[in-house]
């Protein structure tokens, strides 16, 4: 079953971002950080969507989808930032490392559940 | 925690100073000269003054009369107290027309940052802009700070009502709550910290979507404050930092002073501390959450660099909405 990875150091934005999901039927799976979620990415060949924070200790978001194109050279996942950055040099570098979409916090499931779902099928 | 009465909503900071005067001789005229100046009087009881300054307020300064408790002995034992326990406040001594400064006891003599005559109120005038008001904060940075907090926290807890009050600076160095947040701010014309502070019961009846937790795990409370916290700072940076880096010659830092014992922070400068409190009540009215924001631009402040970024270097994206590439 296709999945969705939900990067952040925020417990409540995970609970938040992932309850949001299995509420609509979608599975998750959970990160704390860059590192943790490059991990888990790897493991996981269901994972289809990975949704990532940017600013995060250990491994940055935007430093955690550089690697997921070069290190894992895994292009086919879906890359979207969940951030409160919106500097256009930020999504610029994040438009660079293969991020397909960009949301600036705070979550509004409502609002990307479709695309989201589409992501994924 | 007494809250300082709400004014009108201004963008130019007021402060709450504690205003120990006896009979009613200069009461008008000090009530008068706070109006002018953007100070709130306080006054309190002397047999309470201890435990009033004990308790977690929020105080730009002490105006002092040196007949407070009857007799100029009375005063400076007065000030003794307040040397003890807040040293960190500003107190200015108001004097009789003739007065002295070597009538002041010695170990009293830098206590003070002002004394001034009854009939020269220039005097205090200078002192409270020099002491309590010494840094500019631009009104478009105070103004955007409350709006962007306010539309945070109004998102965020759709059932609860936000009140904000004037905003106000501070010399005290005393943490509200138990709980307490703390993010750099860093650009060419700032370097410093936000913190946000409350107090953990009241953080914790706070609803979070989707949360496992029932209210009882600490943790909780302590990763909703960090949310809200990175959510302002974004906004912050978002609106009047952008790419505005710091220049390397203030990449300088200074440690952080915490006492837990007396619930006292101090990050090295006797500067006031910009503030906000935000009140958020439940629908119901049942449940009230007060959050204390506070800033301190303690390694470098340049207000006259200062700038709102315009709609073109902020970026177009609504908050929530899927922006794709």
């Amino acid at each position: 079953m296709a999945r969705i990875l939900v990067v952040d150091d925020s417990s409540t934005v995970r609970d938040e971002v992932a309850g949001f999901l299995k509420t609509n039927g979608i599975d998750v799976a959970i990160a704390v950080d860059g590192k943790d979620g490059l991990a888990k990415l790897q493991a996981d060949p269901g994972i289809k969507l990975v949704i990532a924070d940017i600013n995060m200790p250990n491994m940055d978001g935007l430093t955690m989808v550089e690697k997921i194109r070069s290190d894992l050279g895994n292009h086919a996942v879906n890359l979207i930032m969940l951030t409160t950055e919106s500097s256009p040099q930020m999504k610029e570098r994040g438009k660079a490392a293969g991020v397909k979409g960009w949301i600036v916090k705070p979550f509004k499931g409502a609002a990307v559940l479709e695309a989201f779902k589409k992501m994924v099928a | 925690m007494n809250a300082v009465t709400p004014l009108v909503h201004s963008d130019k900071p007021v402060s709450k100073v504690l205003v120990l005067h006896e009979g009613r001789k200069h009461a008008a005229a000090i009530k008068a000269f706070c109006a002018a100046n953007d100070l709130v009087p306080h006054k309190v009881r002397s047999d309470a003054l201890l435990p009033f300054l004990a308790a977690n307020i929020d105080l730009g300064g002490i105006l002092l009369a040196d007949d407070y408790g009857g007799s100029p002995s009375a005063a400076w034992r007065t000030a003794r107290a307040i040397r003890t326990l807040r040293p960190e406040l500003p107190i200015f001594l108001r004097r009789g027309p003739d007065f002295r400064v070597d009538d002041v006891p010695a170990d009293l003599r830098h206590a003070f940052c002002a004394i001034y005559a009854a009939d020269d109120m220039g005097v205090l005038r200078q002192a409270v802009s020099d002491y309590i008001f010494s840094l500019v904060y631009p009104n478009a940075l105070v103004r955007g700070i409350s709006e962007i907090s306010e539309a945070i926290l109004a998102e965020r807890f759709s059932d609860w009502h936000v009140r904000w009050d004037t905003p106000f600076v501070v010399h005290d160095r005393v943490i509200f709550g138990e709980v307490l947040s703390l993010i750099q701010l860093e650009s060419a014309w700032c370097r410093g910290y936000m913190m946000l502070q409350a107090e953990e019961a009241a953080l914790l009846s706070l609803p979070v979507e989707g949360a496992s937790n029932d209210g009882s795990d600490f943790r909780g409370g302590n990763s909703l404050l960090s949310e809200l916290t990175n959510l302002i700072w974004g906004s912050f940076k978002n609106r009047f930092i952008g790419t505005a880096v710091a220049s390397p010659a203030h990449q300088v830092q200074v440690p952080l002073i915490v006492n837990l014992d007396h619930r006292y922070m101090s990050f090295g400068t006797r500067d006031p501390q910009l503030c906000f409190r935000y009140t958020l009540t439940r629908a119901d009215g049942e449940r009230r959450v007060t959050l204390l924001q506070r800033f301190v631009f303690n390694i470098n402040w340049l207000p006259e660099q200062f700038r709102e970024l315009t709609q073109a270097e902020i970026g177009t994206a609504d908050a929530g909405a899927l922006e794709l590439f």
